[in-house]
Order: structure tokens, then sequence, then C-alpha cells
């Protein structure tokens, strides 16, 4: 086991080398530069190129990209030109929230999906199974940040049961922390659920009639242990995927729902760096991103050895 | 049937704690007594701002954000009153020599920094000198201007050259020229200053970049004594605290002052208007934000030669232009004149018969007579500013409406001003320009300006050196009515009229006002 964890956690240098390469082009190689937004609109052309200067920017490319690779080999990510900041710093403080919503969205898809899933498979073709597939189609069709404006209309501005915006961190308490969360979560979990609920029933219906649950069942298990129990947990690989996949998208992509929430999460620390051409930044955060998803594929898949004895990790010759 | 009541009771609980969730929130809990009028002074004032702040060094740059937060804690040795006249503010008063070459600012006496320190000439000194390092203002009116400490109280500023518009140009808003401690100068680097302590009635508490400023009382704030008017005169700090939330989603700030969550929501797009007039406990505030025009590329391209720029000029319908920008006649006035009426030393109608014309007959005999030959006409403008895409829309139709084919260039906002460097890429552009003191603060009329478009126009730059000479400005009235009707007749720009933006304030926050920008001091919050 350990030696397939180093092996994996090698196997990420290289893909890291050319995420950093592209990323460094693609940020360079964009119009803009964050002299001309420091400075403003009016600024003379002399005064910007002195900043674009003093900052390193007219170094040939080669040369920038050589000396921000080699520090961040050393684990330097740089800091950030506008505020002074270092970039890792930077990241986790605005990681955080991102985790939390991650975290909470996927809590609410996975129930909402083990749940509907499970049940639909097993009432399959009833009234129920119907409702299910209807609102699973629903939530897969509507784009996350148009459940959530809908959630801030109908829960924020009408009801007023929920702020409409912001983020409180644990350190103003437990309470003002979910409430804050709470129609963020729901907007991206609703998306997630519906993809995780149709695979659940599907592999659930698969496993609902294979001959042990029906050998289960004729020695007289409660129907709710044959479903929660034995089927679920025997269906579970394929969900374990889904749910390791929705989690990667959720922390790495839930920028539209992180700015129509205004939540300081990981997506709008981005898009205001890009928006800055805050360089370092936008490189620095990247590479973070990709290292996190690959490490949570790498955890999924250990995961599959935890989850399923049968299942082995490294090739026989090992 | 046992199975299924136990998942629904599970169901029925999980409801319950997100219900428990949704009620424990509720109004925030007001504070404390009052101990004038009806404010309540230790409130907070919540703030849902538009723009990212970059940076709070307001010597460095012309980013509005940056002016209107940097303007509550830091102030100038002269500002302006509420009909932009230029009055003394960290000075008590100032003398102009005979022959004009020599400024004697009389600093107010114990005046307090936010950090103890005591203003004295050597801060205002150094932060001059840096502010003309960096400002784009001072390097083109103050060339090789000096100031000079002559005692603790007292400093000089030498210029090379006698200007009417001197006094103006140290009140400019954008980037303004604030007084802050020697020391924070010398700690300054490439990118700016790297504290922020300044004389005004707050001070800086927190910064957290792209979330949130945090600005609280400065206690020991020496006020003047004279009545406020504009961003001169007392200055009160009514609240406890002002929260700037950087909330850069539309949407959200309107959700937000909706449910009283925030106090003031700036830039609220004029199309939602009549919905913020619907609430019942938010007011609009309207105020004049700047100048609508469209800035043509002069120096090569098809509009180098005048005759297309006129005939641009005479197809415009700018009532259509400017309804279409701002989607209601309450939000603009149309105004041919570079200042507002407002400021009286400034206004001018001269030119105005060029003026909304109108006119696709002589339009069409112009672009005839003009030596283009059928190129494409590159318009550049960007959807980060819907009025500037509005207007560019315009522009492609008024142009092919006269036989000019027009491609439309769209890109972000910071790839639009990378392109306009480059006067290959680009032949017109529709821009707006924030309110300035003077006439000559406009980028796009001196040929040394080299500002996107490059104006070269001698009468122009003669005329701009020219109302600098005179005396006062009821001698330079003349001149100003040549340098507009000059502006009309060169054409670097076309003038369409000056809009407003709007800002819902929540009814309890009483005393707010702008003046190229917000004022948040004498605001306070009722109970």
């Amino acid at each position: 086991m350990a030696r397939y964890v180093a092996k994996r956690l090698l196997a990420l240098i290289p893909v890291i080398l050319i995420v950093a390469v592209v990323v460094f082009m693609l940020v360079q190689l964009t119009p803009g530069d964050p002299a001309s937004i420091l400075l403003g609109d009016e600024a003379d052309a002399a005064s910007i190129a002195q900043l674009n200067a003093e900052l390193g920017m007219d170094l040939p490319l080669r040369e920038q990209f050589m000396n921000w690779f080699n520090n961040v080999l050393k684990g330097n990510l740089g800091s950030s030109i506008f505020f002074k900041k270092p970039v890792t710093e930077m990241f986790w403080t605005n990681f955080k929230p991102t985790l939390a919503l991650a975290l909470y969205a996927e809590i609410i898809a996975v129930v909402l999906a083990l749940v509907f899933g499970s049940l639909a498979a097993k009432f399959r073709g009833t009234w129920l199974d119907h409702a299910v597939n209807g609102f699973t189609v629903l939530g897969i069709s509507v784009p996350s940040f148009l459940w959530a404006l809908i959630l801030v209309m109908v829960f924020a501005v009408y009801f007023r049961l929920f702020p409409s915006s912001g983020y409180k961190d644990l350190s103003n308490g437990f309470l003002p922390f979910m409430r804050y969360l709470t129609l963020p979560a729901v907007a991206l979990g609703l998306v997630q659920s519906s993809i995780m609920t149709r695979i659940t029933r599907i592999n659930m219906i698969e496993a609902l009639e294979s001959p042990y649950i029906k050998a289960t069942t004729a020695r007289g298990i409660s129907s709710r242990k044959v479903v929660f129990k034995h089927a679920l947990k025997n269906a579970f690989l394929p969900i374990l995927t889904v749910i390791g996949d929705s989690f990667g998208g959720l922390i790495t992509g839930a920028a539209v729902v992180e700015t129509v929430f205004n939540i300081p999460g990981i997506g709008q620390l981005i898009i205001n760096s890009i928006e800055r051409r805050d360089y370092i930044v936008i490189q620095g955060s990247i590479i973070l991103i990709t290292f996190i998803y690959l490490s949570l594929n790498l955890v999924i898949d250990i995961l599959y050895g935890v989850v399923d004895p049968r299942v082995h990790l490294e090739s026989e010759a090992s | 049937m046992k199975r299924n009541g136990n998942l629904f009771k599970k169901l029925r609980i999980g409801f319950s704690v997100l219900v428990t969730l949704a009620a424990t929130g509720g109004t925030p809990a007001v504070m404390v007594s009052a101990q004038e009028a009806t404010y309540d002074l230790e409130a907070t004032l919540d703030i849902a701002f538009a723009s990212n702040l970059t940076t709070l060094d307001p010597h460095l740059t012309t980013n509005q954000a940056t002016r209107d937060v940097g303007r509550q804690i830091f102030e100038t040795l002269l500002t302006l009153n509420e009909n932009y006249e230029v009055v003394p503010s960290l000075a008590e008063s100032y003398e102009i020599s005979e022959d004009g070459l020599t400024y004697t600012f009389f600093l107010r006496e114990g005046v307090k920094f936010h950090n103890g320190d005591t203003l004295e000439a050597s801060d205002v000194v150094a932060s001059m000198e840096k502010w003309l390092e960096t400002s784009t203002q001072g390097k083109a009116n103050l060339a090789g201007a000096e100031f000079v400490e002559v005692d603790d109280l007292t400093v000089e500023l030498h210029v090379t050259q006698a200007s009417l518009i001197v006094p103006y140009v140290l009140a400019d808003q954008a980037p303004f020229p604030a007084i802050v401690p020697a020391e924070s100068v010398a700690s300054a680097d490439e990118t700016g200053l790297t504290e922020f302590v300044g004389t005004g009635p707050f001070q800086l508490a927190e910064w957290t970049p792209d979330q949130q400023i945090v600005l609280e009382r400065f206690e020991d704030y020496v006020a003047r004594e004279d009545e406020s008017s504009g961003l001169g005169g007392k200055k009160e700090a009514l609240v406890k605290e002002v929260v700037f939330h950087i909330v850069t989603d539309t949407s959200t700030r309107i959700a937000g002052i909706t449910t009283g969550e925030y106090d003031i929501a700036f830039d609220i797009p004029l199309d939602n208007a009549a919905q913020i007039e619907s609430l019942e406990d938010v007011t609009s505030v309207f105020s004049p934000a700047g100048t609508a025009t469209y800035v043509f590329n002069n120096a090569q391209g098809p509009f180098a030669d005048p005759k297309l720029r006129k005939a641009f000029n005479a197809a415009l319908n700018v009532e259509e232009a400017l309804l279409t920008a701002y989607s209601n006649p309450e939000y603009y006035t149309l105004d041919s004149a570079l200042a507002l009426p407002d400021q009286t030393d400034w206004y001018s109608q001269a030119g105005s018969d060029q003026y909304n014309q109108n006119n696709i007959e002589l339009a069409r005999q112009l672009v005839e007579e003009s030596t283009y030959d059928g190129e494409e006409v590159v318009i550049l403008t960007t959807r980060d500013y819907p009025d500037h895409y509005n207007l560019a829309i315009v522009a492609q139709q008024t142009l092919e409406n006269i036989g000019v084919s027009v491609r439309l260039d769209i890109y972000d906002w910071p790839t639009t001003q990378e392109v306009r460097k480059d006067p290959a890429n680009f032949d017109l552009f529709p821009m707006t320009f924030a309110i300035r003191p003077t006439i000559h603060q406009n980028p796009f009329l001196d040929s040394k300006a080299e500002y996107a478009g490059w104006t070269n126009s001698p009468e122009i730059d003669e005329l701009l050196v020219a109302i600098t000479q005179e005396s006062d400005f009821s001698a330079a009235k003349p001149l100003i009515d040549e340098l507009q009707a000059e502006v009309w007749n060169y054409l670097p720009i076309v003038k369409l009229g000056n809009y407003t933006d709007l800002a819902a304030v929540n009814h309890q926050v009483e005393g707010y006002s702008e003046l190229i920008g917000p004022i948040l001091w004498n605001v306070g919050k009722t109970e």
C-alpha cells in the first residue's frame, strides 16, 4: 500500500509541470498587465512600463518561467503583486470557505442521492420512482447559478429565512456559519445529487436483482436492512467514483455560486486575480488546485481498497 | 409500513433542523443609546461596494474604488465644495505671489494623524512630492514644480510657470494628493504605500483583500469649524464603523439592500432603478457621475481625417444613443459642454450648433468628401461596462447607416486597455469620464497627454495654455468658450451628455451625499 501511494505521488510531478507550463503561457499571453490595472485608466505609457519593469515583467518569458517554477519546486509559490501576501496564505484563507461549502453541498447531495436513489430502485415503476426521475432531470438541466438565484429570491428575499449573501466563518459561531452556507450548499447540492441519484438508482436496481439479495430476503432480513445494509454496500463502488468526481468538481468549480453568494472562496480568488492580472496568484492557485484534485483522486482510489476488499490496487506481480 | 415510517420520521427531523437553522437568524441587535439627535453613534454602516480595491494608495491610481474609500481616511491641502470651487482643507489658507510662481500654504495647527503624530510641513512636502511623481495630472500640469518646507506649519509650492488652474489641480480627486506622514512616504515601494495613515474622520481598521474594508471612527479627529459643503468644511464621523463589503455581483447587491443587510448599495444599474424605487424602506439617490463620449483615433486610420469625424458627429442622434445606454431620460442630460452646469467657472455652450445634428444627409455627403474608401472601421468596446457596450452598438448602426462598414471588437476591460495602446488596433471607442475640477484634466485634449486618441491640435494646445495664463476666471471665460468651440471643430471626441449613477440608501441612513464619489462623514443611522 505504501509503495502504491509513493508511486502515485511521484506521478504527480510531471502532471504539475505540464499544468505549470500551460497556465504560465495562458496567463502571460493574455493581453493586459498588472501595472495598467494598478495605475488606472489614464496612466501614461512610461509609468506603466516602469512599474512593469520593477515587477520583473520585462524579462524574457523563459527566464520568468524558470525563476517562478524553480521556486515552486522548493515550495515557494511567490507573493501577490497587489497585496504582498504569500500565495499559499491567500489560497488557504480562501480555501476554507470553498471546502466548507463543498463538504456541506456534498453531504446534502449524498444523503439525497443515497436515500432517494435507493428508494427509487426499491419501488421501481411506482409514482415515487417517476417523481425522483423527474426531479433528477430537472436538477441536471437547471444550472447551479439559476438554482442559486431562485433560492435567494424565495428563501432570502421573500421569506427572509436565510441571508441573501455573505459568509461567516466558524469564529462567529456554528449556527451563523451554517445559516450563511445553507442556500449556496443547496444550490450546488441539488445539481450534484441529481447525477448521483441516477447512478445510485441504476446500481441499486442491479444489486437488488442479484441472487444473493433474493437469498437474503428469503431468509427474512427486514427490507430496510436489505436495501441499505446489504445492497447499497455492494453497489457502492461506482457511486463512490461519482462522489469523488463530484467533490473534486465542487472544490474546483463553485466559482459562479461563490460569486452570486459573495463567498470568499478560491473561485472568487482566481476570478479576481484574473481581472487584476495578478499573475503569481493565478499561477500558484491553479497549481494548488491541480495538486488537491489529484490527491483527492488518490484518496478515492485508496478508499476503493477499503470499501471493497476484493479490489487489488497494485498489480499481481507485487 | 414501519420501515417507511422510520424513513419519513428521519425526513421530518431533517426538515425541522433546516427550519431551526433558518429561524435562528433575524435582525442583528441594535446597540446603545445615542448622544446626539436621534443617531445611533455606535452604529455600523454596511455598504455594498461594487468594485474590487486594488490599492489604497491615492497618489498612484485613477481607479475610482481607491478614491471612494481613500477619501474617507485621507485629506488634502485643498478640496472642492458643493459648487466644485476650490476651498482649503488641511490648509488654513493659502496665498499666491504677484508673479504667480509661488503658492504659500499655511497649515492648520494641531491636526492629528491616525498614528497620533501631529501634521507638520515635512509630511506635506514628502506627500506632495510623491504625488507629483506618480500622478498623471501632477506631471502634466505641474511639471518641474517643487514643494518646500518653510517652517513647521508653512509649505511653499514653486511652479515653473504661473497658471490659473494650479489650485484645481491640487484639488483633483483621482489621483488625489493625500497627506500622509513622511515615514509612510519613506516606507512606500514601487506598488505604493505600505501603511495607510491619514488625518481623516475615519481610519483604516482592516482590509481583507477581495472581501471587505473596515473603517472606524478616528476619535482624535480635528475638524474644521466652517460649515460643511461638498468635500470641504466640518466633517463628523457619525457612525462608529463603516464596512465596505466587496460585492461585485449586481443581483447580490440588490438582494442585500432589499433585505436590509446593507445600508447603502452603490452602482445599481439604471435598469434596476424602478425596482429600487418600489421598495418601501429604500431611497434612490442619483448623483452626477460623469460624461459619456465617443473617442476617435485621431492619429491614424479613417478617423484621422476630420471630415469623417464630422460625418459621424453629424449623423448621431444623441437622444437615441443616451437612451440606449441609460434606459431612462431621468438618468442623463444632453449637454454639449465638457463641464457640468454647476461648474460655473468652466461651463460653456460654445460650439453647441455642432451638437446632436441628427442629419443623415449631411453625414453621407461628408463621408463622400472625406478620404474614406470603404475600409472597415474598428469600434473597440467591452461588456464589462454595459453603457459602453450599448453606445458601441449605436455607433455601429449610425456608421453603417451612412455607408461606413464597421467591425465591433469586444474584450474584457483590462484587454481593451491593452489593445488601446496601439493606434493600429482601433478607430473609435465609447468612453465615460469622471467629473474633473477643470477642463484641462480631460486626458483627450492636450497633445502631450498621449491618451489613446492622440489628439494633436495646436489650437487646442495653445488655448489650454492661454487659459492658465489669465489672472482670473472672468478674464479666462472668452478663452474657455473658444476652447469649447474648438473641441467641437476638431472633434477629438464627441461629447454626448452627462449621466448619473444610482445608489440605494436605506431610510435609516441620513445625510448621505456624493460629489465625484461618496461622502460618508456627516452620515448617521437613526435607531
